[in-house]
């Protein structure tokens, strides 16, 4: 009987294992020695190089445009997508009816493909649009959007934002639904209602939420390419020159493997590093307010 | 004091629509964009008439400009995504079943590779991964596009939690009556996680729909490109021609949201399983 349990269990596991044996295992030894090789994906000839690729990448402009580049992003759409997707939970959870009908609306967005919205992007922000018609006639501004450093960005982050707080409002919302209704009946004893309640007793019962969201948007913005890949391709001057950006362009457009996967390995140490850091700061905040 | 209840969920209701406007303008405009006059196309928000013109432009082509191969691009990106989302639901229900109900020695121990792999960065297997599928002479093939993504770690971690909610008295009275583990996922764990199924489901197909890096890296023959790699080269080479390519975008996004509103029903409660 036993043995017949692990036979049928490796069975049934056989997809993954053997999926994770080609997929995982070999292309993850094969990073480990690449980073170390100047190899340039066609030539038969390579050799090792030691720690070269990295020392490269740390003095190479375009790596730490990416570095900051992120960090950027992340002071932009971070902030946003929490209030927004905040905002939007609290939206449905005080609808008394059709709460689901909403959700689901409020989602679409996450459907989006990002070179379709790019594409809608570009015509939103194009010189003639409406909204460039508008700015200029009414306020005289004339704004060339993915020409500044600043601005550029923002669309970006915006784009993201769009997509992703109909997706954390979800995560807020069922945060919201497990708050029970005891703790509002005590808050409004003390005389806390309306917006001093959202602040005061909503927010911080809040913390598993808030603390959820933040570590997925900062995640994300490590993972960014296909806006800047399509609206912009890293412009003007690296303001949107994304991690992912900069690995694609090194490995597939200029042919350094080698390279490339160093500049790969180096995103995910910082990624991993900056996660961590987030995770702790978070954490001992939570720690301070009766959050384990 | 009802009075003023009322007039609060009123504004709660026209905050709530004016949200749901916003988050759905972007697809608004890219319908009228599609089809509006080419002379209005990004110049008004409402166009003065509707044409067809765009849509003919793009499967035609126009005075010099030959047509891309929109709808075989469209098939390519249908066949891709069926077929690898259905391999990640396949091999997640039996590899999670597995997980959750078959005792067996080494059980924990692929739980915790799974738990490892899940929150290793991708990004490190890129070139890699692209040689493998060089070496395997798949450039340029489907397979390129659906055997990597045949398995899904997410989903493998989903039905694990979700098969363990089914109690393992379901499981042993069936194999009292003789049935077989494979009659036990067929006949009973599978009929059970309708609901998960289809919120798992709609995330793999839209996540696999919109994949663009990957799908880029693999293949360049023009024929065998997916509909949102096709649609992300023409950005720049049909920059002049907006029209056509909000007609191509709509191509791209409205399957998507047929296929999402078809299953919808029981989103919200759905989703509040896969987010816990």
């Amino acid at each position: 009987m036993n043995k017949h349990a692990a036979k049928v269990g490796w069975l049934l596991a056989s997809p993954y294992l053997i999926y994770s044996a080609i997929f995982f295992l070999i292309p993850l030894f094969w990073a480990l020695y690449l980073a170390f090789t100047n190899w340039n994906l066609i030539s038969p000839e390579y050799e090792t190089v030691g720690m070269q690729n990295f020392l490269d990448a740390f003095f190479s402009p375009s790596v730490r445009a990416a570095f900051w580049v992120t960090y950027k992003f992340m002071l932009m759409f971070v902030p946003i997508v929490i209030a927004g997707s905040l905002f939007l939970a609290l939206i449905i959870h005080h609808l008394p009816r059709w709460k689901g009908l909403f959700a689901v609306g409020y989602f679409l967005p996450y459907l989006a493909s990002g070179v379709a919205s790019s594409i809608v992007v570009k015509g939103v922000i194009s010189y003639n649009s409406p909204l460039n018609q508008f700015l200029r006639d009414a306020l005289g501004w004339d704004i060339d959007w993915l020409g500044s450093p600043i601005l550029a960005p923002l669309v970006i982050a915006l784009m993201m934002a769009w997509k992703f707080v109909g997706y954390y409002a979800l995560l807020f919302l069922s945060g919201l639904e497990s708050i029970p209704k005891e703790v509002y009946e005590a808050a409004e004893i003390d005389g806390a209602v309306g917006w001093k309640r959202v602040w005061h007793v909503t927010i911080p019962m809040l913390y598993p939420s808030f603390y959820t969201v933040t570590i997925l948007a900062v995640g994300l913005m490590f993972g960014i390419f296909t806006e800047p890949y399509v609206l912009t391709g890293g412009g003007p001057e690296y303001a949107t020159h994304t991690w992912q950006l900069e690995i694609y362009n090194q490995a597939f457009e200029k042919l350094n493997a080698g390279y490339g996967t160093a500049v790969a390995i180096i995103n995910s140490i910082v990624t991993f590093a900056s996660i961590f850091v987030f995770r702790k700061v978070l954490e001992k905040w939570g720690g301070k307010h009766g959050w384990e | 004091m009802a009075g003023s209840k009322t007039w609060k969920v009123g504004l709660l209701y026209v905050l709530a629509f004016a949200v749901l406007f916003v988050m759905v303008f972007p697809y608004l405009y890219m319908v009228l964009g599609s089809l509006a006059p080419w002379n209005e196309v990004d110049r008004k928000l409402i166009p003065s008439s509707l044409t067809l013109r765009s849509y003919e432009w793009l499967f035609q082509g126009g005075e010099d400009v030959v047509p891309r191969p929109w709808l075989r691009a469209f098939f390519n990106s249908l066949l891709v995504t069926s077929a690898s989302t259905l391999l990640m639901l396949v091999t997640a229900v039996m590899v999670g079943y597995a997980l959750s109900k078959v005792k067996f020695k080494g059980r924990q121990w692929v739980n915790n590779a799974i738990l490892f792999q899940m929150f290793y960065p991708s990004i490190i297997l890129l070139i890699p991964l692209f040689l493998i599928v060089r070496y395997f002479g798949w450039y340029n093939t489907y397979w390129a596009m659906i055997l990597p993504k045949a398995v899904n770690l997410w989903a493998i971690f989903m039905y694990t939690n979700f098969f363990r909610s089914i109690p393992d008295e379901l499981i042993e009275a069936a194999k009292m009556d003789g049935a077989g583990h494979f009659t036990i996922i067929r006949r009973i764990v599978w009929p059970m996680s309708r609901s998960i199924t289809t919120i798992i489901f709609l995330f793999l197909f839209m996540e696999r729909w919109v994949e663009l890096l990957w799908d880029m890296l693999v293949v360049n023959n023009e024929k065998m490109l997916t509909l949102n790699v096709l649609l992300a080269q023409m950005f720049g080479p049909y920059g002049g021609y907006p029209g056509p390519m909000y007609a191509a975008s709509v191509l791209l996004t409205l399957p998507i949201l047929i296929l999402f509103l078809l299953f919808s029903k029981n989103f919200k409660e759905g989703m509040q399983f896969i987010l816990k």
